[in-house]
């Protein structure tokens, strides 16, 4: 893979996640695929921001192990971000010298270092902004096309009237010609687009949270109850309008108990259901999670991850609710965790989701996460997938109708409000075939049993993970880590190595059979996963045996794991 | 609301007569069950009887009402002496320890009701055929009320004690 | 009686097989006699209606009626009727439970229920007591109640106006009643589901075995007596409320008011949403 990286930052009203937003359409206009990640600070408005890009020649799913351009607006809290923005003796940084020095921090990293006088340049231009001259003077550097530039410009900034449009150009091309008088391209000459070769696949451009939203639509949930939460809240947001068009509704709950619960409402109606939530929301939706598990009542929740515990890191990315999503129920409830493996896959994993909800009657946690949540990429165009197993609808009943009849796989008929003489009263109680209430072990132990069966005994098909690569060096993680580890054993293999990667979507059940396979052969393993206390490993380990030599590359958040990271640790044990 | 001496027709008055009858079918039995589950399955019983005399009743009124079109009164429309029915009066004195003697004198406050109720339409209706059919359901009544009397008066009184209860109340949820 | 008389269910025929866990004289008995008795008079068709529920005595009640009902946890019965209804609009949707359930674990729940002014009716059974948990103090609780064991000394606290808070909070039907009256309830809880917009229907349903005092409410409850109620002016139902003592019975408030609807449309497809992230 050829691929650059550029980090664009700056503080209050400097706008570089709009200048960064800009590059990437037009740069996805050019046939590159891209990536933008966000970090940003605590502050409403006015904080501190980074628009960190990666532009490659294939589809790009994470963040390579360093910069090769770093462009400044200003340095104010650098030092919140400046960890995450990894830079060598390779990487070139443009800075402004009106914001002042470069700062220790920065510096020390031995970047080549370039001043670009960028607020003088801005306050040349009528309404010149500074992020637009320094749009203009990255532009003339990667020479991306300058009409099309100018008319990814006009589209997205339309809305802001044709004087700020107009603002928009002239600031760009005072950065083009700044960018030539300096003659940043000399200096910087291996920084080009990296090419792609022509194809006829369609691309699109897309967040993680549209991406789980889009598989939400594309599984047919036409009920959403939303509370806003920070890195969730797109997800809502993106589906409020959409899902209305559909002739669905989406209602903004008073708190995550509601909005489980009226998920809940919705799927009992019939309505196949979702909400979106980050930690502290699922948290409070962990008992409303119990009751969908025991009445068995589908319904979905997308889990976007921030860092933890507690309020958190919640504008960062982590991924540290596996226990609780695992675990987090009281008494014992079979339920589904999956995660998607890529910002594109959140359209198939949302819709395998919603899929297995209905027809399983259970619930089902997606884990994403910040990283993959809030980052945009430009794509191929997910796949259309189609699964064809749907809710069991009880139709009508000769005899007296049983909600909760123990059958061969489980899954019991549901009667569905509407249908005469079907009704029945689903209960978070312990209950009988028939749904009343019952403290009888025989029907505790049957129903349990019923839903552990109906899990563990379903065909989860090819979607439970993606394997690929050979040898006897493998790779096991999840979920937003996929994308550094896939990276990291291709350039394994292009250094001539042999690596298998084997990345689940499906976490619980765990397909451990099919794990066990994709591990055999294996004699060193190295499990990676973005948490600080190795949770997928004590998971791995609690359900299955693992290679003799397994090692662990398990970290915090926020800075994500690099591909770099995960092959040197491989390098440096074979 | 209009009270029962407004009555004026035998149809409103039998529609009247068989919904007193079967609200206090209805009681007893619901009494009959919530007994069974408290496991007081003797006092069920005596319910169930209760509810069987009045399932009787009832179908005698329907025997009445044979070809006349009875008007169909929503429950809040009925001319009773208050807001319910006379034979579904005493929801409360019920306990789940409750004795025989509880028991007949819940039934026995129940005809008295049903008598003193018919008792007044047949002194005021405004209908001489009413007044007269409620004479006669209020000899009935009176019999059941004198025959409940003998039974109490055969029965033996409740124990001091009949209320105690040696098992604390559980906490179900 | 005549066939047109009988034709069409009976009250009884809302009520399932299930005997109630109720002790002997409770109230809610009252409730599911007037439940039915409204839902009869209404002669709706039962598949058409829904019951929803938390935790508690009250609670219990779905299961007894042959509706469609959905026993959920503690404190949340309105939430998940409120989704219900707004996947569901074609259904009757109706919530029972107790007040502890409705105003102290579901506290915020009733308020943004009342607010959000959904087409559903919420009937409380209100005995200021725990009782499946064995008689703790409830919001509705006089502050110098000592039977408790968990507060002893009483909880101090002054006691919840739950109509009060209804009207306050933006419910669109008011009313209050005593379980001992059940054909009131009836004609109550029809009331409340004809009303297009969230009913609140207060249900005084005394508790004797951790409140026997109760029974008294018998003879202690009374009409507003009052012509000018039910009203439609919120400041005056207020007036009324925070000066009566809580034991009159009747139609308090009633405001039309837009209910809350999806605003669902359709027409446009999912692939005119895919099309927006074409590059």
């Amino acid at each position: 893979m050829r691929s650059l990286s550029l980090a664009l930052v700056g503080s209050g009203g400097a706008g570089v996640v709009t200048a960064g937003g800009l590059l990437l359409a037009a740069a996805a206009r050019t046939g590159s695929y891209a990536m933008m990640r966000r970090s940003s600070g605590p502050q409403i408005r006015g904080g501190e921001s980074a628009a960190l890009l990666r532009f490659a020649d294939q589809a790009v799913e994470c963040a390579d192990d360093s910069f090769d351009l770093l462009l400044a607006c200003d340095w104010r809290n650098v030092d919140r971000f400046v960890d995450e923005i990894p830079l060598g003796a390779h990487s070139l940084v443009l800075y402004d010298p009106a914001a002042g020095e470069v700062p220790a921090l920065i510096a020390d990293c031995g970047p080549r270092l370039l001043a670009v006088p960028l607020a003088d340049v801005a306050a040349s231009v009528h309404h010149g902004r500074i992020n637009m001259v320094a749009l203009g003077v990255i532009a003339h550097m990667l020479q991306l096309d300058a009409s099309l530039l100018a008319s990814v410009i006009t589209d997205t900034l339309a809305h802001k009237g044709h004087a700020a449009v107009a603002a928009s150009h002239a600031a760009v091309a005072a950065g083009r010609e700044l960018g030539r008088r300096l003659a940043v391209d000399a200096t910087g000459s291996e920084l080009r687009l990296p090419a792609t070769a022509a194809t006829d696949a369609a691309r699109w451009t897309m967040t993680g949270n549209e991406a789980c939203g889009l598989g939400a639509l594309r599984g047919e949930v036409r009920f959403v109850a939303a509370y806003p939460i920070t890195p969730a809240s797109e997800l809502l947001e993106w589906l409020a309008p959409r899902i209305e068009a559909l002739g669905g509704t989406l209602l903004q709950a008073e708190d995550e108990l509601a909005s489980v619960n009226m998920i809940m409402g919705a799927s009992f109606g019939g309505v196949a259901s979702l909400t979106a939530t980050s930690g502290p929301g699922l948290a409070l939706m962990m008992e409303g999670l119990g009751l969908a598990v025991a009445s068995e009542t589908p319904v979905v929740v997308v889990n976007v991850m921030r860092g933890g515990p507690s309020t958190g890191i919640p504008t960062k990315s982590e991924q540290t609710d596996l226990n609780i999503a695992l675990y987090g129920m009281h008494g014992e409830a079979p339920h589904i965790v999956l995660a998607p493996l890529s910002i594109g896959d959140g359209v198939l994993a949302t819709q395998w989701a919603v899929h297995l909800a209905e027809s399983l009657q259970t619930a089902v946690i997606v884990l994403s996460d910040q990283l993959l949540g809030q980052s945009r990429a430009v794509l191929d165009r997910p796949a259309d997938v189609s699964f064809m197993r749907r809710r069991r609808v009880a139709g009508s009943a000769a005899a007296a109708y049983q909600r909760y009849v123990l059958t061969a796989d489980g899954v019991s008929p549901m009667a569905i409000p509407g249908s005469s003489g079907m009704a029945y009263t689903a209960d978070g109680l312990e209950h009988d075939q028939a749904g009343i209430p019952s403290t009888r072990a025989r029907d505790h132990a049957e129903q349990l049993a019923k839903r552990e069966r109906k899990l563990a005994e379903a065909d989860y098909g090819p979607h439970w993970g993606e394997v690929s690569g050979d040898g006897s060096t493998a790779v096991i993680t999840w979920g937003s880590c996929t994308g550094a580890a896939r990276e990291a054993v291709q350039r394994l293999r292009a250094s001539g190595n042999r690596a298998r990667l084997i990345a689940l979507r499906l976490l619980s059940p765990l397909p451990a059979a099919r794990v066990a396979e994709a591990l055999s052969g294996v004699e060193r393993l190295l499990v990676v996963e973005q948490s600080h206390s190795a949770q997928f490993y004590r998971y791995l380990r609690s359900q299955m045996d693992l290679p003799a030599r397994t090692d662990i590359l398990a970290r915090a958040g926020p800075v994500p794991i690099a591909p770099g990271e995960i092959s040197a640790r491989l390098q440096a044990g074979s | 609301m209009s009270g029962p001496e407004t009555i004026a027709s035998v149809e409103e008055f039998l529609a009247h007569a068989y919904t007193l009858e079967q609200e206090s079918v209805d009681r007893y039995e619901e009494l009959a069950d919530v007994m069974e589950v408290h496991n007081n399955h003797d006092i069920a019983a005596l319910f169930r009887k209760f509810a069987g005399f009045g399932r009787k009743h009832a179908s005698e009124v329907m025997r009445l009402a044979r070809g006349r079109h009875l008007p169909r009164l929503q429950p809040w429309e009925f001319k009773w002496l208050d807001a319910e029915g006379p034979e579904t009066s005493n929801v409360f004195d019920v306990h789940y320890l409750m004795t025989p003697m509880h028991a007949l004198q819940v039934a026995l406050d129940n005809e008295q009701s049903g008598c003193d109720y018919y008792a007044l339409i047949a002194r005021t209706s405004v209908n001489a055929e009413v007044r007269t059919l409620a004479q006669e359901f209020a000899a009935e009544e009176a019999q059941h009320v004198s025959m409940l009397q003998r039974w109490i008066a055969d029965t033996e009184p409740a124990a001091a004690d009949w209320d105690e209860d040696p098992d604390p109340p559980q906490m179900p949820e | 009686m005549s066939e047109q008389a009988l034709s069409g269910p009976r009250a009884k025929d809302y009520k399932s097989e299930i005997k109630p866990i109720w002790c002997p004289g409770c109230g809610h008995f009252g409730v599911l006699t007037a439940l039915t008795k409204a839902l009869a008079a209404l002669q709706l068709a039962p598949e058409q209606v829904a019951l929803i529920s938390g935790i508690g005595c009250a609670s219990r009640i779905p299961a007894y009626t042959d509706l469609f009902g959905f026993h959920g946890v503690h404190g949340r019965a309105l939430c998940v009727a409120t989704g219900l209804k707004a996947a569901r609009p074609d259904l009757c949707v109706l919530v029972a439970g107790g007040d502890g359930d409705g105003f102290s674990i579901g506290g915020n729940h009733f308020l943004h229920a009342c607010r959000r002014n959904m087409d559903i009716t919420y009937i409380v059974m209100d005995n200021e007591v725990y009782g499946m948990t064995k008689g703790q103090a409830s919001p509705t609780t006089a502050p110098d109640w000592v039977a408790s064991k968990l507060t002893p000394g009483g909880t101090g606290l002054r006691s919840f106006q739950p109509a009060a808070l209804a009207v306050a909070a933006g419910a669109t039907f008011v009313a209050r009643s005593f379980s001992g009256r059940s054909n009131e309830v009836a004609q109550i809880i029809a009331r409340a589901i004809q009303h297009p917009g969230f009913s609140f229907v207060h249900v005084l349903s005394p508790c004797l075995t951790y409140r026997p005092e109760q029974k008294e409410w018998k003879h202690a409850v009374t009409d507003f007596g009052r012509d000018d109620l039910p009203t439609a002016n919120a400041a005056l139902a207020m007036q009324v409320l925070l000066n009566d003592g809580g034991l009159s019975t009747g139609l308090i408030y009633e405001f039309e008011r837009p209910a809350w609807r999806p605003r669902a449309q359709t027409g446009a497809g999912l692939a005119a949403v895919e099309e927006e992230f074409a590059v």
